[in-house]
């Protein structure tokens, strides 16, 4: 066996050529000249012209999308836009609020909590693989009921877990109808991952009454609209946004420490009884 | 018709060629320049201090430039267990049980339970208000600094009254346990002017039914021991992070039914916001 050559000095022209330099792909201000983002100067081919959404595409993505596909986009942002204080990541919002942080802090905090496995953003990763390897099997003849019965992760009554076939608080989500009629107003039409999910979602229905959540909806259809998972989840990472900002705007309209207070007796302490600190050795 | 703008221009100014610390000193290798062997805080060799110093000496010594005394190093860790835990029922606590139970990721607890804490209701901001305001009146007899601020107050109408940053009520009334622990710290031979000012100023305004406010502690014992206000909000975050974290992962690992969720019973919206 042999060993690689013992170096006197490390090489360290990777870093070296790094050093003290930033190289961009994606643009920047030339002062004086103009704002450049992907090919484009901001100010006079987007602002004014491309919406916010196609931006933030472009932003995340490097590719301008067409406006209809940043138009559903933005019904996918409303349809996690809600102003409900009992959402994890709303409440933490209204906490924030209600303590008197700064905006950016209250609604950034409410954000960062949605990076969760069990809802929100943190999901998408893990939504769009699952529905990328299904079709993959499904080109491979595996059926969905298949991939269904082979999904590891399962509740003590063996329901599948499903990252997007699965939803808190409740089943079925009256969200995807929305965004179903939406795609159908935009003339979007149904692509190989979102036929899989469907017939996913006939199996969850008659073998656990479980129904597609959002989550496997969009990661679907944005799936078929040829963006990675790693892409996906870029996309949605601000997604519960407008909802944290209801619920940190109302804390803040009300006196401070008011919302949803606890007595102390509102919190079960199941620890240890009270014992004296013993002396130090 | 629009009006002419100027034309966009880099402005001039003289930007330093590198960063500048006086905090932190490292030793690079003779064989990577990249990887330090050896560091320095304040010209103390990192080694000898994990040798023969505790954590709350070189925390001090990051920030004041100098180890402390003895009496310093005792005020400060008292204080540091004061606050390690604001509680379950804080909202920032509150805000990471909220961030466990709904298994937002767990590098995230800390940096929402912080946010929270962060605010300028009994969070950093009012720690550094309350170090601005022990700066500007703290030479004054205090009598008369709480004659003047009850003079010129108008309370809330609803909600508590911070009379001034660290001082007011808490659920209506005096904090109790803010006061116990500010009588135990003015106990602490460390304890400086600060401390024992505050401690007039708050009998001043017992009869308001207004006291100490955690904020104010921290910020008289920061001010006591030379630390500056703009230190005062991120100190105070890392004070309260220890129980902030520990309330967030004991409920990572539960069932989301372990907190409450409000049924419609207990989550009214009002009409007016219900779709007709």
């Amino acid at each position: 066996m042999s060993l690689p050559p013992q170096l006197k000095k490390t090489d360290t022209s990777f870093w070296d050529e790094r050093r003290g330099i930033i190289r961009t792909e994606k643009g920047g201000w030339v002062i004086g000249e103009a704002v450049y983002n992907h090919g484009y100067s901001m100010m006079d081919d987007l602002v004014g012209t491309a919406s916010f959404f196609q931006v933030l595409l472009l932003n995340a993505t490097g590719r301008l999308p067409e406006r209809r596909l940043a138009d559903w986009l933005e019904a996918l942002f409303i349809c996690l836009s809600w102003p409900d204080a009992r959402i994890w990541c709303n409440q933490i919002s209204s906490l924030a609020g209600t303590m008197r942080t700064s905006p950016v802090a209250g609604v950034s905090a409410g954000i960062l909590a949605s990076d969760s496995r069990m809802y929100g953003p943190g999901v998408a990763v893990a939504g769009s693989e699952f529905i990328i390897a299904g079709l993959r099997n499904k080109l491979d003849g595996i059926t969905a009921e298949q991939i269904v019965a082979g999904y590891p992760k399962r509740r003590a009554d063996g329901t599948p877990v499903i990252p997007g076939f699965v939803r808190p608080i409740a089943s079925g989500d009256e969200r995807v109808e929305a965004m179903e009629k939406v795609a159908t107003d935009l003339q979007f039409a149904n692509g190989d991952h979102l036929a899989l999910a469907y017939e996913i979602e006939e199996v969850m229905i008659n073998k656990y009454n479980e129904g597609m959540n959002l989550l496997g909806y969009a990661a679907a259809f944005l799936c078929d609209q040829k963006f990675s998972a790693f892409e996906i989840s870029c996309i949605l990472s601000t997604w519960v946004h407008s909802g944290t900002h209801a619920c940190f705007a109302e804390a803040t309209q009300n006196p401070p420490e008011s919302f949803f207070p606890l007595h102390c007796s509102d919190i079960d302490y199941r620890g240890k009884e009270a014992r004296a600190v013993p002396p130090r050795q | 018709m629009t009006t002419k703008h100027p034309k966009v221009q880099q402005r001039q100014g003289e930007f330093a060629s590198r960063p500048v610390t006086r905090i932190w000193q490292e030793q690079e290798t003779a064989t990577n320049p990249y990887l330090a062997e050896s560091c320095r805080c304040h010209g103390y060799d990192l080694f000898e201090l994990m040798q023969h110093r505790r954590f709350v000496e070189v925390l001090l010594l990051l920030f004041q430039g100098e180890l402390p005394t003895p009496e310093q190093t005792d005020l400060m860790e008292a204080l540091m267990i004061a606050c390690i835990n604001p509680g379950p029922r804080h909202p920032a606590g509150r805000a990471a049980m909220n961030a466990g139970v709904s298994r937002s990721n767990t590098a995230h607890i800390l940096p929402i339970a912080l946010s929270v804490m962060g605010g300028t209701h009994l969070g950093g901001e009012e720690v550094v208000a309350a170090m601005r305001f022990f700066q500007a009146q703290q030479e004054r007899n205090p009598a008369e600094v709480a004659g003047e601020l009850l003079a010129a107050a108008v309370p809330p109408r609803k909600g508590d009254w911070h009379i001034a940053p660290g001082f007011g009520s808490r659920f209506g009334d005096i904090d109790p346990l803010a006061t116990a622990l500010a009588s135990q710290l003015h106990e602490k031979p460390g304890c400086g002017h600060a401390l024992h000012w505050g401690d007039c100023l708050a009998q001043e305004l017992r009869s308001w039914r207004l006291g100490w406010l955690s904020p104010g502690i921290a910020a008289a014992v920061f001010i006591d021991l030379g630390l500056p206000p703009r230190a005062g909000a991120g100190l105070f975050q890392l004070l309260c992070a220890p129980g902030l974290l520990a309330h967030g992962l004991e409920m990572a690992d539960k069932p989301i039914t372990a907190m409450p969720f409000l049924d419609k019973e207990h989550y009214v919206i009002a009409a007016a916001a219900q779709k007709n």
